[in-house]
C-alpha cells in the first residue's frame, strides 16, 4: 500500500512570554492508505497537536509533512482549507455539531462547502443517514439527541464527502460503553471500506480496533505496536 | 449557499432573544430618529426647487455701508428691481414683494366681519409667472388688469368665504383700501419661501408708484436669462448705485444675487426679509450630527453584543471552518445575520417614526407630515440606510469573528480575546462619553435659558399687552380708545407706540457734529403717552416725554438711552438734558430724558442706541397701544378690553399680543434646541444603557461558575454585585473624564453666541457624572443582583 501520510522530524512549539513548550519533538512516522492507526499517550504528550497538524488545522514549526505525495507544511490557510474539505473528515470527542442546524443540515454542511449541487446533496445525505441509522432523526436538533446519536451524526458528517482520511479525537470519550462500541464499529466498517482512520484515544479498548498503536511521550514516538 | 446563510443567521438571531431584542430596540430608536430627520432634511434641502425657473431666480440682497455695520439686508429700495431690469439685458423679469404695512398684521373687513391676516403681500404682477401660480379661478394675465384687484390663495378663500364664490367680492384692508377679488390660486407649496396668502398689485399703492432709492423695505426677486454668469450681473447691478444714487444717499455699497433655492437655509447672516419659512443650515447640520451619533451608539450596541457573544459562536465558526468554510464565507454569514437584524430594525424604526412624528413636530416646530415620510427618496434612503448600517454595525463583528481559528474547537483551554475586549470597552466608553456630553449640554442650555428669562431686561415686559391700532380710521379714534382704556381700574398706563420693543422701529442714525459722516445707527420709535411708566423704564435724568404738545410746537422731544449718550460723549446723563440731537427726523430735536439701557432685542445681541420720540410732525404712525394692566381676573379683563376696543374701533379686528410672550418668542429657537438636545440625550443614554444591560447579562452568564464558587466560599450578594458592577463603573468613570473637557469646550463655544451668558459651573459636570454613574449602576446591578442571588449549586451545575 502507498503511504498517505509521511511525517519526518516534525516539530511544534508553544511559546509564552516566559517559557517555550515543545509539543512535537522530531516526530517521524508514516500512515499507509487504508490503515487504522491509534495514537495514545498521557495528557500533554502532543497527541492533539499532531492531529491538528495532520488535519491541516495547524502549521508545524519544523520538519516535513507529506500528504498524498504533496508537501503541505507551509501551506496557507486557503490551500489547507481546500485540501481539508476534499480529503479529511473529523470526529470529535464533544461531537461539535452546530446547535442551530438540524441533523440533516449538519450532515449537509460539508457538501455545501465542496459545491455539491442540491439534488446530489439530498441523495448523498439521505444515504449516509440511512447508513448511520439516524434517518428518523433527520429533522431534530442536536440537543434533542442522545450522546450516541449525536456521535453517529458527527460520523455521518465526517464521511458524507467520502474523505480519504478520518481523524477521530477521542470519539468515545463522551459516550457510555455500548454507544462507544457502536461508534468504534462504525469506524471499523469505514476503514474496511478503504478509508484511512487515525484516532487519538486514551482507551486501550478502543485502540484494539486499530491496526497499529503509536504511543507518544513528550512530543515524540516511544513505541509502536502492530496489532494486525 | 445564500439560503443556508439566511437560515443559519435567522436561527442565530432567534437563539439569542435578549441580544436580538436589545439590538432591535436600540437600532429601531436610532433609525426612527434618522428617518424622521432625513425626511425633514430632504424637505429643507429641496426648498423652492419646484418652480420651473428656480435655477434662474435670485433674491437681490445688499451690503450696507459702515454706518450700518456692513450688514446684509434682504429688503431693498423699491427702485432697485426696475433699474436692474431696465439696465441689464440678462435680467428677464423682476418682482418686488412687501408685506402689507411693512410686515404688521393686516386688518381685513369682509362684509360685516373683521379678520387679522399675516400673509397679505403687495407684489408686481410678474410674481405669477416667476413662481408658477396656478390659478383655480381667474388667470394670471388678467388678475391685476383692473386697479385695486386682489388674488387669494385657495385656503385664504376658504377661510374668508367658505364654499361660496369669492370672485368679485370686496375686501377692505386696514380701513383704507378696498380691493376686489380677481383670482383664486392653488396654495403655494409649503416648501417655498414665498408664503403669500393674498396678493395685491404693488402699483395700486404708493409703494409701487413712488419709486425711490432711500427706504429699504422691498424684497426683490430677479429672473435671469438661462446660463447667465451671476458674478457679472452682480457687478453690473452694483454699478447702478453710482449711476442712480447720490454719494450722500449711498448707505448700501453692493448687491448680491442669492439663489432662490439657497434663501431658506442660507439666510442667517441676512437681515429682515418677510418669509416666515426660514430655516438654518447649522440647525440641520446639528440635528443630523445628533441623529447619526444616536444611530452610531445603537450600532455600537450591536458590535459589542455580537462580539461579546463570539465565544458562544466560536464552536459553530470552528466547525464550519473545519468542514471547509473559508473566511469569506464566514464573513458573508455574519453580514447576512446583521442585514436581517438591521432589516427588522429598519421596519420597526420606520413604523415608530409614524407614531412619533407629532412629537418631532412639537420639538422642532417643523410641519413635516406623514406624506413626507412616504416620499420615494425616503424609501430609497431606507434601503441605503439598511446597507450602510449593515456595513457599519456588521463589519467589526464579522471581521473579528470570522478570524476565529478552528483550533479553538480542539483546544481544551478557552483563550480570552483581549483585543476584542479592549475594543468593546473602548466603544462603551465612547457611548457614555457622548451621553455625558449631552447631559452636560442640556444642563447648561437650560441654565442659559433660565438666565435669559430671569435677566433684568431694563424694562418689565410682564403685565403689558400690545393692542394693534394700525387700522384706526383717524387719530381721534386712537385718542378716544386710549382715554376710555385709561378709565378702567385694572389699567395702570397706556402708551401708543410705533412698535413693540425690537419689532418695527425705524432705523436712523444720530451724529455728533455735522462732520460726523458715519454716525451711530439707532432704533427710533414714535410714542404718545407715558412710555417710562408703561414699560417701567429706568429714568436716569431729565423727565418723561410731555403729555401734550401745543399745535404750533415743532420741536421733536426725545427720550434716549445711555448708549446714545456715550456715543455723543456726554459725561453724564444730566449733561445731555435739553441739548439738541441730530436725529434724521427732519426737525429740531432735543433730549428730554435719558433712560438706562434696556434689552429691546434678544439678549443674544448687544444693546444699541434707542430713542423714543414725540412730535407733531412725526413721519411714522403709531401702530399699537401698550397697556400695562394689573388684574386678578384676566379673562374678564380681556373681555372688557375687547368690548371697549370694538366700541371705539368698530371696523377693525381686535389683535393683541402679550409683551412677555413676544420676548419669550425671541428665544424660541434656543428653546427648541434645548428640547431637541434633551430628547436626543435621553435617547442616547437609553440606547447606551440597553447595550450595557446586554453586556452585563453576558458577563454574568460568562462568570456563572466563578460566582457559584465565590458564593460557596462565602461571598455575599453585595460582594458579588460589586464584583460584577465595578468593571462597568470604571468604564463610565473613564467616559466622564474624557467627556468633561470636550463638553466644556463645546458649551463655551455655544455660549459665545450670547452677549449675556451664564457661567459654566463645576457642579454641572459633577452632576452629569453622578447621573451617568447612577444610571449605569442601575442598569448593571439588575443583572449583577440576578446572578448574585442565584443558587450556587445550580450555577456550578451549568458548567
Amino acid at each position: 500500500m502507498n503511504s498517505m501520510i509521511k511525517i519526518k522530524d516534525l516539530e511544534k512549539y508553544y511559546r509564552t512570554e516566559e517559557v517555550q513548550t515543545v509539543a512535537l519533538n522530531k516526530l517521524t512516522f508514516d500512515v499507509k492508505e487504508g490503515e487504522f492507526v491509534a495514537i495514545m499517550g498521557p495528557s500533554g504528550c502532543g497527541k492533539s497537536t499532531l492531529l491538528n497538524i495532520i488535519g491541516l488545522l495547524d502549521d508545524p514549526d519544523g520538519g516535513s509533512f507529506i500528504f498524498n505525495g504533496i508537501e503541505v507544511a507551509g501551506f496557507n490557510e486557503r490551500k489547507r482549507a481546500d485540501l481539508r474539505k476534499h480529503n479529511i473528515g473529523f470526529v470529535f470527542q464533544s461531537f461539535n455539531l452546530i446547535d442551530e442546524l438540524t441533523v440533516y443540515e449538519n450532515v449537509e454542511l460539508p457538501l455545501i462547502y465542496t459545491g455539491v449541487k442540491p439534488a446530489d446533496r439530498k441523495k448523498r445525505v439521505e444515504e449516509v443517514l440511512e447508513k448511520m441509522q439516524i434517518m428518523h432523526r433527520r429533522n431534530h436538533f442536536p440537543q434533542q439527541l442522545s450522546g450516541g446519536q449525536q456521535q453517529r451524526v458527527a460520523v455521518a458528517r465526517a464521511v458524507v464527502n467520502n474523505p480519504k482520511l478520518i481523524l477521530a479525537d477521542e470519539p468515545t470519550g463522551n459516550l457510555d460503553s455500548s454507544n462507544g462500541n457502536d461508534v468504534m464499529q462504525l469506524l471499523t466498517e469505514l476503514n474496511d471500506q478503504g478509508t484511512t482512520v487515525i484516532m487519538v484515544t486514551h482507551s486501550e479498548h478502543d485502540a484494539k480496533y486499530s491496526h497499529r498503536i503509536i504511543r507518544m511521550l513528550d512530543g515524540h514516538k516511544v513505541t509502536e505496536d502492530i496489532l494486525v | 449557499m445564500v439560503k443556508n446563510y439566511i437560515k443559519t443567521a435567522w436561527r442565530n438571531i432567534r437563539a439569542n432573544k435578549l441580544f436580538t431584542v436589545l439590538n432591535i430596540v436600540g437600532l429601531a430608536i436610532g433609525l426612527c430618529v434618522c428617518i424622521i430627520l432625513f425626511a425633514f432634511v430632504y424637505t429643507e434641502l429641496n426648498f423652492d426647487n419646484m418652480y420651473s425657473n428656480s435655477e434662474n431666480i435670485y433674491r437681490v440682497n445688499m451690503e450696507t455701508s459702515e454706518e450700518y455695520d456692513f450688514e446684509i439686508w434682504a429688503e431693498l429700495p423699491n427702485a432697485v428691481g426696475p433699474a436692474i431690469v431696465k439696465d441689464i439685458p440678462e435680467a428677464k423679469k423682476m418682482t418686488r414683494l412687501i408685506k402689507d404695512d411693512f410686515g404688521v398684521t393686516a386688518s381685513l373687513k369682509i362684509g360685516d366681519k373683521n379678520y387679522n391676516e399675516n400673509g397679505l403681500y403687495l407684489a408686481d404682477s410678474t410674481i405669477f409667472s416667476m413662481f408658477d401660480f396656478k390659478f383655480l379661478e381667474g388667470n394670471s394675465k388678467n388678475a391685476f388688469l383692473q386697479p385695486k384687484s386682489i388674488v387669494l390663495s385657495q385656503s385664504a378663500k376658504e377661510r374668508f368665504f367658505g364654499s361660496k364664490s369669492a370672485m368679485g367680492e370686496l375686501i377692505t384692508v386696514n380701513n383704507r383700501d378696498t380691493l376686489q377679488v380677481s383670482g383664486i390660486y392653488a396654495d403655494l407649496p409649503k416648501n417655498s419661501v414665498i408664503d403669500c396668502d393674498m396678493v395685491y398689485n404693488i402699483k395700486d399703492s404708493w409703494m409701487g408708484t413712488d419709486v425711490y432709492w432711500s427706504n429699504a423695505s422691498y424684497e426683490t426677486y430677479i429672473q435671469l436669462q438661462p446660463n447667465t454668469t451671476v458674478a457679472q450681473i452682480e457687478d453690473q447691478a452694483t454699478d447702478l448705485i453710482d449711476k442712480y444714487v447720490d454719494k450722500d444717499g449711498q448707505y448700501f455699497t453692493k448687491f448680491f444675487f442669492q439663489p432662490l433655492t439657497k434663501i431658506h437655509l442660507y439666510s442667517a447672516n441676512v437681515q429682515d426679509g418677510y418669509s416666515t419659512r426660514l430655516g438654518n443650515i447649522n440647525t440641520i447640520k446639528s440635528l443630523l450630527f445628533l441623529s447619526l451619533l444616536i444611530l452610531f451608539i445603537a450600532c455600537i450596541n450591536y458590535m459589542n453584543l455580537a462580539t461579546a457573544n463570539s465565544r458562544k459562536r466560536s464552536k459553530s465558526i470552528g466547525v464550519n471552518k473545519v468542514l471547509g468554510a473559508n473566511r469569506g464565507q464566514m464573513l458573508s454569514l455574519f453580514y447576512v445575520e446583521t442585514a436581517i437584524l438591521v432589516l427588522f430594525s429598519v421596519v420597526v424604526g420606520y413604523a415608530i417614526s409614524f407614531l412619533t412624528l407629532p412629537l418631532f413636530r412639537s420639538i422642532t416646530g417643523n410641519d413635516i407630515n406623514y406624506h413626507d415620510l412616504l416620499a420615494t427618496p425616503i424609501l430609497i434612503g431606507l434601503l441605503i440606510i439598511w446597507g450602510v448600517i449593515t456595513i457599519v454595525a456588521g463589519s467589526y463583528p464579522a471581521i473579528s469573528m470570522s478570524s476565529i481559528s478552528p483550533l479553538l474547537l480542539v483546544s481544551k483551554s478557552k483563550k480570552k480575546n483581549s483585543a476584542s475586549e479592549f475594543v468593546r470597552k473602548g466603544l462603551v466608553v465612547f457611548q457614555f462619553s457622548a451621553s455625558i456630553i449631552l447631559i452636560i449640554a442640556v444642563t447648561i442650555i437650560l441654565q442659559q435659558m433660565t438666565f435669559i428669562k430671569n435677566k433684568n431686561l431694563g424694562y418689565n415686559p410682564n403685565g403689558v399687552l400690545a393692542v394693534s391700532v394700525k387700522s384706526a380710521e383717524s387719530r381721534q379714534q386712537v385718542r378716544s380708545l386710549t382715554q376710555n382704556l385709561k378709565r378702567q381700574m385694572s389699567i395702570e398706563s397706556v402708551s401708543a407706540v410705533q412698535s413693540m420693543p425690537g419689532l418695527n422701529e425705524s432705523g436712523r442714525s444720530v451724529r455728533k457734529l455735522s462732520t460726523d459722516v458715519v454716525g451711530m445707527p439707532i432704533k427710533s420709535c414714535r410714542t404718545e403717552g407715558d412710555i417710562i411708566e408703561t414699560l417701567k423704564l429706568n429714568l436716569l435724568a431729565g423727565s418723561k416725554l410731555p403729555e401734550v404738545i401745543s399745535e404750533g410746537d415743532s420741536i421733536i422731544y426725545t427720550l434716549i438711552n445711555e448708549k446714545i449718550i456715550n456715543y455723543l460723549d456726554y459725561k453724564s446723563p444730566n449733561d445731555a438734558i435739553g441739548k439738541i440731537i441730530n436725529t434724521e427726523l427732519g426737525g429740531r430735536a432735543i433730549i428730554t430724558g435719558v433712560v438706562a439701557n434696556f434689552n429691546y432685542n434678544s439678549v443674544k445681541e448687544d444693546i444699541g442706541g434707542y430713542m423714543y420720540y414725540k412730535s407733531n410732525k412725526a413721519p411714522e404712525r403709531v401702530r399699537a397701544l401698550l397697556i400695562r394692566y394689573n388684574t386678578q381676573n384676566l379673562p374678564q379683563f380681556m373681555g372688557n378690553l375687547q368690548k371697549t376696543f370694538n366700541e371705539n374701533m368698530p371696523n377693525t379686528a381686535f389683535d393683541y399680543e402679550f409683551l412677555d410672550k413676544h420676548v419669550a418668542q425671541l428665544y424660541a429657537s434656543e428653546e427648541k434646541t434645548a428640547h431637541a438636545v434633551s430628547v436626543f440625550s435621553v435617547l442616547a443614554i437609553f440606547i447606551a444603557c440597553l447595550g450595557l444591560f446586554g453586556l452585563a447579562a453576558f458577563t454574568a452568564e460568562q462568570r456563572t461558575k466563578e460566582i457559584g464558587v465565590r458564593k460557596v466560599l462565602g461571598a455575599s450578594v453585595a460582594g458579588v454585585t460589586t464584583l460584577l458592577s465595578k468593571d462597568f463603573l470604571k468604564l463610565v468613570c473613564m467616559a466622564f473624564i474624557l467627556a468633561s473637557p470636550i463638553a466644556y469646550w463645546i458649551m463655551q463655544n455655544w455660549l459665545q453666541d450670547f452677549t449675556y451668558r451664564t457661567p459654566i459651573n463645576w457642579w454641572v459636570f459633577v452632576l452629569a457624572g453622578i447621573a451617568a454613574v447612577f444610571i449605569a449602576l442601575l442598569t448593571v446591578s439588575f443583572q449583577a443582583i440576578k446572578a448574585a442571588i442565584a443558587n450556587p449549586i445550580k450555577s456550578l451545575r451549568t458548567e
